[in-house]
């Protein structure tokens, strides 16, 4: 029989050329999309489309636009998913996985599916034709609420009960508890929960646009006119680009790069 | 052993089609010319695989020909299409573009002439209707395109909410009395077309009382129609900065905009107007209205109408262009077998769109969907029936002396008139010229401003607060910071980190 071998360093090799062809070669090109322009059928090295972005009223409104759709979604998601991860996380109730999946089984179903559903169903409740923002708002929390409660259970599960015992047995109250030991524990699946929601509802315009009767322009929406019907890569490249500047500085502020934080390695998988 | 056999056996069998397909392009593969045609989705007559209903064209063109395949896809925005083209990496024989992009394809010299021959003795020659032609020898795109589906713009509304008389105007629907029941298209060309109807109204109806067409034989027809093409094709700067004000005003009276949903939203009643393509409102129409099933149950409906302004239209077309390079005699064999009245007559029960062909097949179809009657005849509730003129349209391209047909008065509003409009309608339509690069430019900037703005104060407040918020955060994580830094209590002593 022969004997097949491969090293550590071989058996990354798949991956590595798939981390080259699908990710630096495209930012690479995104890159030279982005600080570039086409003149007379030319392309030439330029700063015009960064400068036009900060110029321009109706990208600013859409940047601005985008955030608090996003902000609104976020927020409205923690209240919700923090309390539901916390009592499928503390119970004590022995089917809780049958639980969870629950929450997590609408993901599954495919998600523009899910929202031409939630369109039929705002038009029955009256809502679709007048309340653009917020059916958007709906739309965003029902589609990432289960990216929300996943990290936070992630965390809550694996709090140790010894620390909220000894912050009992030293006098503290339910409320200090929580809030003093509990939350600051779990902080590192907020963190994660909040990245995976906010980015994306910065960018889902399938459900702005379904749910806002297009009424409503995020940032993805526009990368996708400019790619589309604009026909200006340059420009799409560059509002790309300054998403991708944001999330950076996003995730920077929040921890999400800290490497000592143990705690958070298996709620940053999600 | 046997059981052995036995798998050996049913691999072969489901090996079987796919080694048959590798024998069957080895050996069509030499001595196989190849068409390569690009079109709009759902653009060409193919079985749609539920029942044999609509006619296979492209399976029918081999067949008539054989060695040759035809190589069939299809594209979503004319940017994508010409994009590719541009790039180089795709090459095509056929391509089917709007009128627009025909227009700068064959200005940036991207397509091959047809030749003489094909202008003057095909089917497309034949049957294509003298209207189109005219129109594309007036323009001087004969050479280089030939129409496929082409229609007006209007309204389709709900009689039973809105007033006709409202929309006969371009600017019925700026109105309070019709908030969140419109949807526009969410597309820069046929909006912008909108707003500027809407901005130049007056003008529009001034020059209508000074020239009074009704007819394409009137003798002042070129001079009006002329000066409409001029009005509809303003992009100077006051123009746009007037455009854009109109439609961002025009935003808080409507539902929305809409790529595809309009015609959904209309059928099932969501909303009560949709500016929409010709094509598309025959379809609102025959989806919306009561009908009986073969079982003979009766199903409930409402009966939409279409209207064009009486300011002016847009006059819009598809086409087939060949791109440089293009396999020339193949492709004008393959557009020569589309213009064959018979097949044009595939194409529009299978799109739902109007062919350019007209010739008998056509009008009998045509007679067969919207005839009620002869010269005499009354409609159900005994009014006489009303001639409908199409002589322009057909004039010429088969064996009927005289292309009239009656219909009932309300069918004036119904799918006859989306199908094909009436010589008084076309009179007062405008094509839209296609816009230089910087034209463009400020038209899309003008759109986006349209799209992008104003957005909500409360958007502003909600930015604030947050921003306060990460102010106190981080205030008082610094301010902590200090704190737990401050000295330690006497008789402690600070260990250094790590000890």
């Amino acid at each position: 029989m022969m004997k097949l071998h491969f090293s550590r360093k071989q058996l990354c090799i798949p991956y590595a050329l798939f981390l080259l062809l699908f990710v630096v070669i495209p930012m690479l090109l995104i890159l030279f999309y982005a600080f570039t322009e086409t003149v007379d059928d030319k392309i030439v090295f330029s700063f015009a489309n960064f400068a036009n972005f900060f110029t321009s009223t109706a990208k600013l409104s859409t940047l601005l636009m985008s955030f608090t759709i996003a902000i609104i979604s976020t927020a409205i998601c923690l209240l919700i998913g923090y309390p539901i991860a916390y009592i499928l996380a503390r119970s004590k109730f022995r089917k809780k996985n049958v639980l969870l999946m629950l929450f997590i089984m609408p993901m599954w179903i495919n998600f523009v599916l899910r929202i031409t559903a939630l369109r039929e169903l705002l038009d029955l409740v009256g809502l679709l034709s007048s309340q653009n923002y917020l059916n958007t708002i709906i739309g965003m929390v029902y589609d990432f609420l289960p990216f929300m409660i996943l990290p936070l259970y992630t965390t809550l599960e694996k709090l140790d009960n010894s620390y909220l015992e000894a912050a009992s047995d030293l006098g503290g109250n339910k409320f200090t508890v929580f809030a003093r030991v509990t939350f600051p524990l779990s902080m590192p699946g907020v963190i994660s929960g909040i990245t995976m929601v906010f980015m994306p509802s910065m960018t889902n315009y399938v459900v702005s646009d379904t749910l806002g009767n297009f009424n409503i322009t995020i940032l993805g929406k526009l990368i996708n006119e400019y790619f589309t019907t604009y026909d200006n890569w340059h420009m799409g490249s560059m509002i790309s680009i300054i998403l991708l500047v944001i999330i950076f500085l996003t995730m920077l502020a929040t921890g999400g790069f800290k490497d000592s934080n143990t705690d958070a390695r298996g709620a940053n998988l999600w | 052993m046997k059981k052995r056999i036995f798998s050996a056996a049913l691999a072969f069998a489901l090996l079987l089609p796919f080694l048959l397909s590798i024998a069957g392009c080895a050996s069509s593969g030499g001595g196989n010319t190849v068409l390569r045609v690009y079109n709009w989705e759902d653009y060409i007559s193919m079985p749609d695989g539920e029942d044999d209903e609509y006619v296979d064209l492209i399976a029918e063109f081999e067949k008539e020909n054989p060695g040759v395949t035809v190589e069939y896809s299809t594209f979503g925005t004319n940017e994508n299409m010409y994009n590719e083209l541009k790039i180089g990496g795709a090459s095509y024989d056929l391509v089917c573009p709007s009128d627009y992009m025909i227009m700068k394809m064959i200005e940036e010299d991207m397509v091959e002439p047809f030749e003489q021959e094909f202008i003057e003795n095909s089917n497309y020659a034949k049957y294509a209707s003298p209207y189109i032609k005219d129109l594309f020898e007036k323009n001087g795109w004969a050479q280089y395109a030939v129409a496929y589906m082409w229609g007006t713009m209007g309204y389709v509304y709900n009689p039973e909410i809105v007033d006709k008389e409202d929309l006969q105007s371009w600017g019925g629907i700026w109105n309070e009395k019709y908030k969140n029941l419109t949807t526009i298209k969410d597309s820069v060309r046929d909006s912008y077309f909108l707003g500027v109807a809407y901005e130049y109204l007056d003008e529009l109806k001034a020059l209508q009382e000074e020239y009074d067409v009704t007819s394409l034989d009137d003798s002042d027809y070129a001079a009006y129609n002329e000066k409409v093409t001029e009005i509809m094709n303003r992009t100077d700067e006051t123009t746009l900065e007037n455009v854009k004000d109109d439609l961002i005003d025009l935003k808080q009276y409507l539902y929305g905009f809409e790529v595809d949903s309009g015609k959904q939203d209309m059928i099932v009643g969501r909303i009560a107007i949709n500016f929409a393509w010709s094509g598309d409102a025959v379809f609102s129409m025959d989806e919306a209205e009561p009908y009986t099933d073969e079982n003979g149950v009766y199903h409930d409906g409402i009966y939409l109408n279409y209207i064009v302004p009486e300011e002016c239209s847009n006059i819009w077309f598809d086409g087939w262009v060949m791109p440089k390079g293009a396999n020339v005699e193949l492709a004008q064999k393959f557009i020569d077998f589309l213009s064959r009245p018979e097949n044009a007559v595939a194409n529009m029960n299978f799109i739902g769109y109007t062919s350019a062909i007209a010739g008998d097949e056509v009008y009998e179809e045509m007679l067969d969907w919207y005839s009620e009657g002869e010269e005499g005849d009354t409609d159900e509730s005994g009014a006489p029936l009303v001639p409908y003129d199409l002589n322009y349209f057909f004039e010429g391209t088969g064996s009927y002396d005289d292309y009239v047909i009656w219909v009932s008065e309300e069918s004036l509003d119904r799918q006859v008139a989306a199908q094909y409009p009436s010589e008084e309608v076309i009179a007062r339509s405008a094509v839209m010229q296609h816009f230089d690069d910087d034209t463009t430019a400020a038209v899309n900037e003008m759109w986006e401003e349209v799209k992008g703005l104003p957005i909500p104060v409360w958007s502003y407040i909600v930015i604030a607060v947050i921003a306060a918020g990460i102010l106190v955060i981080v205030l008082t994580y610094l301010y902590k910071g200090r704190r737990s830094e401050a000295k330690p209590k006497k008789g402690y002593r600070v260990l250094k980190k790590g000890a």
